[in-house]
């Protein structure tokens, strides 16, 4: 722990510091610059490498409470009552009170998995110290007050968690009000609007405390007071709300699909598993249960229960009860920081043939995700421990809840037959990172984070690791087709990186079969996709060399052609000559005047052959040179447009045609490196040369193929990074808009901006939605009559228009969410808050999905 | 006595390495010959704490600035991107610099692609105090980076051995014809 160690431990005990040079590990004379990277946290330092034996207490509890139920040797009960006992007997030292406090509170919000063990760790010490659990409940509370103000929900459910794990300590029942209270909220919150999203969430929070609290405490008073309120939580949890079908991965676009998993709400799944639970007494079997107050430390004198009344001389060591501070929950609860959305159950592997996973039945399912996605959250900026932590979970949960790690696939169902636990902890660790890549809206963080952590957990167990990810991408494969369209992006682009980590391999053999279908079918363009993906990350040959001759004739050897073809070099192409003149002048750096010449002689052939509009062939000539003078690499194409920026931005108010003349040059020339073309486009929208509108017209209109284009990658990536570019515009505008550190009238000025580029940006979702809801309806200009594929290529085509059509209803529908006008309130002058909930004014204007949720 | 303080409790990935910061140790350090009368340089960690430049190492040479773009926008739009270049032959050395606009994706960018392949190598990435002018070139003696000149390992990706190792076995090499 680097933040740590380099720290002195001022606790008492242990011997003193005088061990200078002999235990300072840099005075062995070998080469500085060797040193391991670690090493320079000590540099500023004292010599403090102690041997590891005779460390303070301070030390020993930190690193105790860190390494809590990691090691799978040591019983996790055993290490709980050591820690415990080395904190109560040191605890009149400040220091160690300072250290069991911060570190405690820090894993409850950074390590989920480890909060039951930190808890039984308190559960014990109070036995021995009564003071270590009164600290503990009162350090702890505030923090679930503050969590709770500041709508940090996942935070908040943690502590409570851990409160909920502690709560054998307290005199009286004291989570169930909390959580009562949160209920009257919640029902508040979906009574004002069936939008909210805010009060699912605290339904989810209640719910997934419920498990915790009663697997610490089996109280039969309790019992019926949870069971009571679990009765009223159905009504919520169990409808479903009319948000859920657009962040659903698998939509039902078209009756006759079966889905290839059902996502259900996880609130609804709770709630039916929690009702399982209640009626066959609560077993809640994957819950650890690290505290047992009958394995407490046996006393000369036995018999715990009369100890109270046998030792009247103070020396009790039974369990003391604890008052508990409480909190009080606002009367309008923060909707918190991020975006709130109903959260879909998704899983690669639930309820197949081979149970590897816990069953949608099963309370296992839900806990045990939630645990590790929000470990995977909350650790990104480690992937190396998540990883770890993944790699390890069967040690955060009861035994036998999973098989050993490494057990082959199929060796499961043996297994099974024998009825013993058959869920493979790599399966479930990989099934729930999947659960983030394919999050809808968008997943927390970054999507490349997940790849990341996938390609870590690989590296630390190849072999286990491997074979649940050739399951899940041949599961991932075969749905492809009714997948949600932007989800099927992010498995090809997942897929692709992944490959381009382990030397792209991928038994491609077995979709040999599909290679026949045409590339207007979801799996023939993931193919498709992912090779060019590949190619991008690598180069063209390298690619091919990793696939049988089958799939040879997709990467072209015109692919391996790293400086395309000049165009007017072909005598052929009209206007070769004067094309030649230019780029010949452009490479030379001739003044635009001569360059003018030329082009004029252009000007004059093209309306010599009748040609509406010479500024298209025109730009055609002049980007074309570009390009081909830059096509060495991406810096020299970028100098090359800086310098002739000016003539380049001037086409544009003078026609749109020459404008979109632009992105067809760059299209034309790298058309064998789509990637770079649009990466180009990207740059040209930077400058300005484009507009978004321009690049959307371009790719859904002139280029739309009747259609066929929505299954082309590129046309993808155009439309996706434009739209990207402008919603991110908006957003940035209206946080400036919002900022408060910004003068009042700077602020008014930017509000005064906001509709300008909120309707710039409604202008371009209305293109698109127009474009594809046309295909999808099969209303294609020249759509109907002129198919030659016959009415199965139709149908494909039609299909590409609806996967298109939801996926840019959802973004738009999260825009309005995030910067329509309904949501982000009156411009307000001074230190004020926006009270974000308390804004209901009128809902964003016609917008169905208006209420989603309210983000300042 | 100062309270105990923990910011996390796993390492965290975006931080300067200990090389960066052991440069500015060095720098620092002052010297007792000569008084020190420049101005004293703005302290490095504040800079790094705004930094929005990455290092990048261990390129292959034939990886191209298409593929570099490729991966590292996974973490954000690129602001720029320079080449390390051989001081004499112009051509690329092995490393980079990626520029971003936000600090916060130059921050992702050490968490989640630094340690990760790119054309087939584990790369390596490290916070920069930002690009200038001539930090572009390799350092070595032979115009590529200083680690070519002794690697003692055949690295195809980087050109074989390294410089050194190979004019050393160029070296008396005329004695052995005619043998």
């Amino acid at each position: 722990m680097a933040d740590t160690d380099s720290r002195r431990d001022y606790g008492g005990g242990g011997g003193g510091r005088g061990g200078g040079y002999r235990n300072d590990r840099r005075s062995g004379g070998f080469n500085k610059r060797k040193r391991g990277r670690e090493d320079d946290d000590f540099d500023q330092g004292y010599p403090n490498h102690r041997p590891r034996g005779d460390a303070p207490p301070g030390t020993r509890i930190r690193k105790g409470l860190l390494e809590i139920a990691e090691d799978p040797l040591r019983l996790p009960h055993e290490v709980a009552q050591n820690l415990a006992k080395l904190t109560a007997d040191n605890y009149e030292d400040e220091y160690v009170k300072d250290i069991f406090a911060t570190v405690a509170l820090k894993l409850i919000v950074e390590q989920p998995f480890k909060i039951p063990f930190v808890a039984a760790v308190v559960l014990y010490a109070n036995a021995e110290n009564a003071e270590v659990a009164r600290d503990a409940i009162a350090k702890t509370v505030p923090r679930l007050q503050e969590y709770l103000e500041a709508g940090q929900w996942r935070e908040f459910k943690l502590v409570l968690r851990f409160l909920a794990c502690l709560s054998p300590l307290y005199e009286e029942d004291a989570i169930s009000p909390i959580l009562d209270q949160l209920f009257d909220r919640a029902v508040d919150l979906q009574t004002a609007s069936q939008d909210d999203t805010l009060g699912l969430e605290l339904i989810k929070v209640i719910l997934l405390t419920v498990p915790y609290l009663l697997a610490a405490n089996n109280d039969e008073t309790l019992r019926q007071t949870v069971s009571d309120l679990l009765s009223r939580t159905d009504i919520v949890a169990s409808t479903q709300s009319p948000i859920e079908p657009l962040v659903d991965p698998y939509p039902d676009n078209n009756a006759q699909d079966e889905k290839a998993m059902p996502c259900a709400s996880t609130i609804s799944m709770l709630q039916r598993q929690l009702q399982e639970e209640e009626a066959n007494g609560w077993p809640l079997k994957c819950i650890p249960r690290v505290y047992d107050p009958t394995l407490k430390p046996v006393k000369a004198n036995g018999d715990g229960d009369l100890e109270i009344e046998a030792n009247g001389n103070g020396e009790t060591k039974t369990p003391t009860k604890h008052t508990f501070p409480g909190i009080i929950v606002p009367a309008t609860v923060n909707t918190g920081p991020r975006a709130l959305f109903p959260d879909l159950y998704f899983s690669l592997y639930a309820d197949q043939e081979v149970e590897s996973v816990p069953p949608t039945t099963n309370i296992a399912s839900c806990i045990v995700r939630d645990a590790i996605v929000d470990t995977i959250n909350i650790l990104d900026f480690n992937r190396n421990a998540t990883a770890r932590f993944l790699n390890e979970i069967d040690c955060y949960w009861a035994p036998d809840t999973f098989v050993k790690r490494s057990t082959a696939f199929d060796k499961l169902r043996d297994i099974q037959a024998a009825g013993k636990p058959t869920w493979k902890p790599e399966d479930v660790a990989i099934d729930a990172i999947f659960s983030q890549v394919f999050q809808l809206p968008t997943p927390e963080h970054r999507l490349v984070y997940y790849h990341s952590l996938i390609t870590e957990s690989c590296k630390i167990s190849p072999g286990a690791v491997a074979p649940s990810l050739g399951r899940a991408i041949r599961f991932l494969f075969r749905s492809v087709d009714t997948m949600d369209m932007e989800l099927g992006y992010r498995f090809m682009d997942w897929f692709a990186h992944h490959l381009s980590n382990f030397e792209f391999r991928w038994k491609w053999a077995e979709w040999i079969p599909e290679l026949t279908l045409s590339d207007l079918t979801p799996k023939k363009a993931f193919i498709l996709g992912t090779l060019e993906k590949e190619i991008q990350l690598s180069f063209a040959k390298r690619v091919r060399d990793t696939l049988p001759e089958d799939y040879h004739p997709l990467i072209p050897t015109s692919k391996e052609n790293e400086v395309p073809k000049f165009k007017y070099d072909d005598e052929n192409t009209p206007y070769a000559k004067e094309g030649r003149e230019v780029l010949t002048m452009l490479k030379k750096k001739a003044p635009e005047a001569d360059v003018q010449t030329v082009l004029d002689i252009v000007r004059d052939q093209a309306l010599a052959h009748g040609i509406e509009d010479p500024l298209v062939p025109i730009m055609d000539i002049y980007m074309t040179s570009i390009l081909s003078i830059g096509s060495k690499s991406l810096s020299h194409v970028l100098s090359t447009i800086d310098r002739c920026k000016d003539r380049l931005l001037a086409v544009g108010p003078q026609s749109e045609a020459a404008r979109r003349q632009i992105i067809t040059s760059v299209m034309n020339f790298w058309a064998d490196h789509p990637g770079t073309a649009v990466n180009l486009v990207d740059k040209l929208l930077n400058y300005t040369i484009v507009t978004p509108m321009s690049v959307i017209q371009w790719a859904l209109q002139d280029h739309m193929d009747r259609g066929r284009a929505l299954a082309n990658l590129r046309t993808y990536e155009l439309v996706f990074l434009t739209m990207f570019k402008v919603t991110n515009r908006v957003r940035q505008v209206v946080r400036e808009r919002n900022n408060m550190t910004l003068p009042y009238s700077q602020r008014q000025q930017i509000d005064e901006a906001l509709p300008r580029e909120r309707e710039g940006m409604r202008d371009l979702f209305a293109a698109i939605e127009d474009a594809v809801t046309g295909v999808a309806a099969g209303a294609q200009d020249e759509m109907v009559e002129r198919f030659e594929g016959g009415e199965a290529e139709e149908e494909l085509v039609k299909r590409w228009g609806v996967r298109w059509t939801r996926v840019w209803k959802r973004k738009n529908a999260v825009e309005e969410a995030v910067v329509g006008e309904g949501f982000i309130g009156e411009l307000v002058e001074g230190e004020l808050e926006l009270d974000v909930v308390g804004q209901e004014e009128e809902a964003a204007v016609g917008e169905e999905y208006g209420d989603m949720d309210q983000v300042a | 006595m100062a309270p105990f303080q923990m910011r996390n409790t796993v390492e965290r990935l975006d931080r300067p390495s200990s090389y960066a910061m052991s440069k500015y140790k060095k720098r620092r350090r002052p010297n007792n010959d000569q008084p020190n009368t420049r101005a004293p340089s703005p302290d490095l960690e504040e800079k790094l704490s705004t930094a929005t430049t990455l290092y990048i190492g261990n390129l292959s040479f034939y990886t191209t600035e298409e593929q570099i773009h490729h991966l590292f926008s996974k973490c954000g739009e690129l602001k720029r991107l320079v080449m390390g270049l051989d001081r004499f032959t112009k051509t690329p050395c092995g490393f980079c610099f990626v520029e971003y606009y936000t600090h916060s994706d130059a921050l992702d960018c050490l968490k989640y692609v630094g340690g990760t392949k790119l054309d087939e190598r584990i790369i390596r990435c490290d916070l920069d105090e930002g690009f200038s002018e001539g930090r572009q070139y390799g350092r070595g003696k032979s115009g590529g980076q200083v680690r070519d000149e002794y690697r003692e390992e055949f690295d195809p990706g980087r050109g074989g051995f390294g410089k050194n190792v190979r004019e050393q076995e160029a070296y008396g090499a005329e004695y052995a014809q005619g043998q």
